[in-house]
């Protein structure tokens, strides 16, 4: 059963995901020139009736919530001295609550006054019974404040929850494991998180298991970000981690599926090149391994499975971009990957992210022989890019790696599907060119959305298709 | 201000131009470099018809010298979809395509919805780069427009301030200043000239960064400046820095030379490229 998080109210922000959550005020941006301090010293010097008068007002305003909810600043406008004394009789009224930011001085001076909520009908009615011009400044303090706090928290380097992270644009590692860590916090009976091994250079490979228990269940694999240039697959899966969340007990369809299925999730899958592409070069692929002999650095993750391994589709040489590492799996990454799923044992479906291309692919990429399942993959496949399609209309074609692109050994889903993983595919997202790897951030959320659609008919697939 | 070009170190043998054609008032016809003359042993390829892969490659090939041909940054093109073709090789293993295809602008707007179709032929020669390219397209956008856009964007140009060479356009984040907008469209002119010398059968590219941007003064108010594009090189995967010099005014031809590294040498190639083309024929000095 889907359990609502910790500490908050089910469905609390559906769609997207980009809610602010509120905060308490700060009162350093509405402090005008006089502070509290005034009504402190009218205690101090006036008469015991006002005394108690001035107390409970305190009282009440300390114990109170603290909001500015409906509070208006108004700039007043006065004409001649007479009206500036009756502003000063205004100013002395303690029980309206006035929080003067810039005080009644001459004629021709503006006066500018916080005026609570409750006693704005009678400082209005005041002024213009004795024909004093105002205008409304801020006609509401509350949304002001909340406007900034939002772009305050939109800077912000770090979020403090899921829901005011910003899915909306490209993070570091180090960015994106506080999200895998907020994520876990927030939903500690859904979401774990489990290390399944360390890089090459010593960073931990994390996964989120999806879980609503049982023990062992049969599960489903996706991968985001194993090249590490892939921007907007790392993005998404960030996405996707929390949408899962977002939707088990919202949504029929994830819930069933979260019922008898759990998922695994690994968002960054290099972590090794993604840092790299964030300090050096934007455009690294693959892993940053050093190989014995060559000044060239890196391996192709996708190319270092155990699946036609090192034939035609992969280069031999340590320079390339798809050079597939002195031996299977000699990639740690890949390695931990094997392992985990090995050890498993009971992985239903492997689905591994790319970009760009828009594309959906089966197996094989390291030989044209089509597999056994190929005509029921091959209706998955079509039926899951129609509901990516359907959103936004993005056109992705599908097939088997090998018909489709080219000849590539030594891929993940080709290795997943003779481990016998049956329901194994690879996704190239947005774009098909224009921007290629450096997708812009705008369409972040979009290409999220939209390939959710095509791995949410995947998951239910497999589902309703035990094996 | 921007400088002075400093003088050109020796320059190496020129390319032959290739010939200009006349261009009629709708239709652009545009012709490449040589075409196998007369029938050849043509092997038919089964009724299955061609891979989808090889008409998308020879629509990208059509299209890379069409952008070149046209010299226009406003009216760029880019492809939209295949509707049909068909292919034939030879028992040399090169290979003809003929294929229409529907095309829709590079810097469209949002919700803007032109095709222009074209239709084409592209011989591959084997492995060997440079397709020969005949195409023929729809108009995409009036003349009087895409003289104005290719204006504005002159004069934007011209009012760029260096330094440039620090920046990459776009950033990591794929954002491009609106400001640097222009630089990126010249950029992919000139690249499509780079990307359209460099397509074989098998190898197809995109622009992926820009970096180094120089803008030199000019004696005739011509655009004139370096970048250096980063290409991605499809199926390699390999990104291949290409040092481009462009020389550019709205309607008159366009002047491109380019020094590409190959830092890994593949199996077919030659370990750096240089190239430079002038289009249709003024004679001009650069």
């Amino acid at each position: 059963m889907c359990l609502l998080p910790v500490g908050q109210g089910p469905g609390a922000r559906g769609g997207q995901f980009r809610g602010i959550a509120r905060r308490p005020l700060s009162r350093e941006s509405l402090k005008g020139p006089r502070s509290l301090s005034q009504p402190l010293l009218a205690f101090l010097t006036g008469d015991s009736m006002q005394r108690l008068l001035i107390l409970s007002v305190l009282l009440g305003a300390v114990l109170g919530k603290e909001d500015f909810v409906g509070h208006q600043v108004l700039r007043i406008s006065v004409a001649d001295e007479a009206q500036v004394q009756k502003v000063k009789e205004l100013e002395d009224l303690e029980h309206l609550q006035l929080d003067f930011w810039r005080g009644p001085a001459q004629p021709g001076s503006p006066i500018d006054v916080r005026v609570p909520f409750p006693s704005i009908q009678a400082v209005k009615i005041f002024l213009e019974a004795h024909g004093i011009e105002y205008t409304i400044m801020i006609e509401d303090v509350q949304s002001l404040l909340d406007e900034e706090q939002e772009q305050m928290l939109a800077f912000q380097a770090r979020a403090s929850s899921t829901d005011n992270f910003n899915y909306a644009t490209y993070h570091s590692l180090e960015e994106i494991y506080d999200f895998i860590d907020l994520l876990v916090a927030e939903n500690p009976k859904l979401v774990s998180k489990l290390q399944i091994g360390s890089s090459y250079e010593g960073r931990p490979l994390y996964v989120l298991k999806f879980s609503t228990g049982g023990k062992n269940r049969p599960a489903i694999w996706i991968d985001t970000g194993i090249h590490s240039r892939e921007w907007v697959t790392q993005a998404s899966g960030v996405w996707f981690a929390k949408k899962i969340v977002q939707d088990c007990g919202q949504d029929p369809a994830i819930t069933a599926v979260l019922d008898s299925l759990d998922i695994f999730l690994e968002i960054v899958t290099n972590p090794d090149g993604f840092a790299y592409t964030h300090s050096t070069n934007r455009l690294w692929r693959k892993t940053r391994s050093r190989t014995s002999g060559s000044l060239c650095v890196g391996a192709d993750p996708n190319r270092n499975w155990d699946a036609g391994f090192g034939l035609a589709g992969a280069s031999s040489s340590p320079c390339s971009e798809t050079y597939h590492g002195k031996s299977a799996n000699s990639e740690v990454e890949v390695k931990s990957i094997v392992d985990f799923v090995k050890d498993h044992g009971n992985i239903k479906a492997f689905i591994s992210i790319h970009s760009y291309s828009q594309l959906l692919l089966y197996p094989y990429g390291y030989k044209k022989a089509a597999v056994a399942d190929q005509k029921e993959l091959d209706e998955v496949a079509k039926s899951a890019v129609a509901a990516l399609t359907s959103l936004y209309g993005t056109k992705f074609q599908y097939g088997s790696i090998y018909t489709t692109i080219y000849q590539a050994s030594g891929s993940s889903i080709d290795w997943a599907y003779n481990q016998g993983i049956k329901y194994s595919f690879s996704f190239e997202l947005r774009d098909t060119g224009r921007n290629g790897f450096l997708l812009p951030a705008s369409q972040i959320i979009p290409t999220a959305e939209e390939t959710w659609l095509a791995l949410q008919t995947i998951l239910e697939y497999t589902l309703n298709h035990p094996y | 201000m921007q400088p002075r070009r400093p003088p050109p170190p020796a320059p190496g043998p020129p390319r032959p131009a290739a010939p200009l054609l006349a261009l009629p008032l709708l239709l652009l016809a545009v012709q490449g470099a040589a075409a196998p003359a007369g029938p050849e042993a043509a092997e038919w390829r089964p009724d299955t018809g061609p891979p989808h892969g090889l008409l998308r490659q020879a629509a990208r090939a059509a299209l890379h010298f069409l952008n070149f041909r046209a010299g226009s940054p406003s009216a760029l093109r880019v492809l939209a979809a295949v509707q049909e073709g068909r292919a034939r090789i030879n028992a040399k293993k090169e290979c003809t395509v003929d294929l229409v295809f529907t095309t829709e602008r590079y810097n469209s707007e949002e919700g803007e919805e032109s095709l222009g179709k074209c239709s084409a032929r592209v011989f591959f020669r084997n492995r060997k780069p440079r397709p020969a390219v005949n195409v023929t397209c729809a108009r995409l956008m009036e003349k009087t427009k895409r003289q104005q856009e290719d204006y504005r964007l002159y004069k934007q140009m011209k009012q760029l301030r260096n330094p440039l060479d620090g920046v990459s356009i776009p950033d990591s984040h794929g954002h491009i200043d609106p400001s640097l907008r222009p630089v990126w469209e010249l950029a992919f002119l000139g690249s499509s000239y780079v990307m359209w010398e460099k397509t074989t059968r098998f190898l197809h590219y995109y622009m992926a960064q820009l970096s180094g941007v120089k803008q030199w003064e000019t004696n005739d108010g011509a655009i004139d400046f370096d970048y250096t594009v980063l290409l991605h090189e499809f199926s390699t995967q390999e990104i291949i820095p290409c040092r481009i010099h462009l020389v550019w005014s709205p309607g008159k031809p366009l002047t491109v030379k380019y020094h590409c590294q190959e830092l890994l040498a593949p199996e077919d190639a030659s370990g750096t490229e240089e190239g430079s083309a002038v289009a249709p024929t003024e004679l001009s000095n650069f």
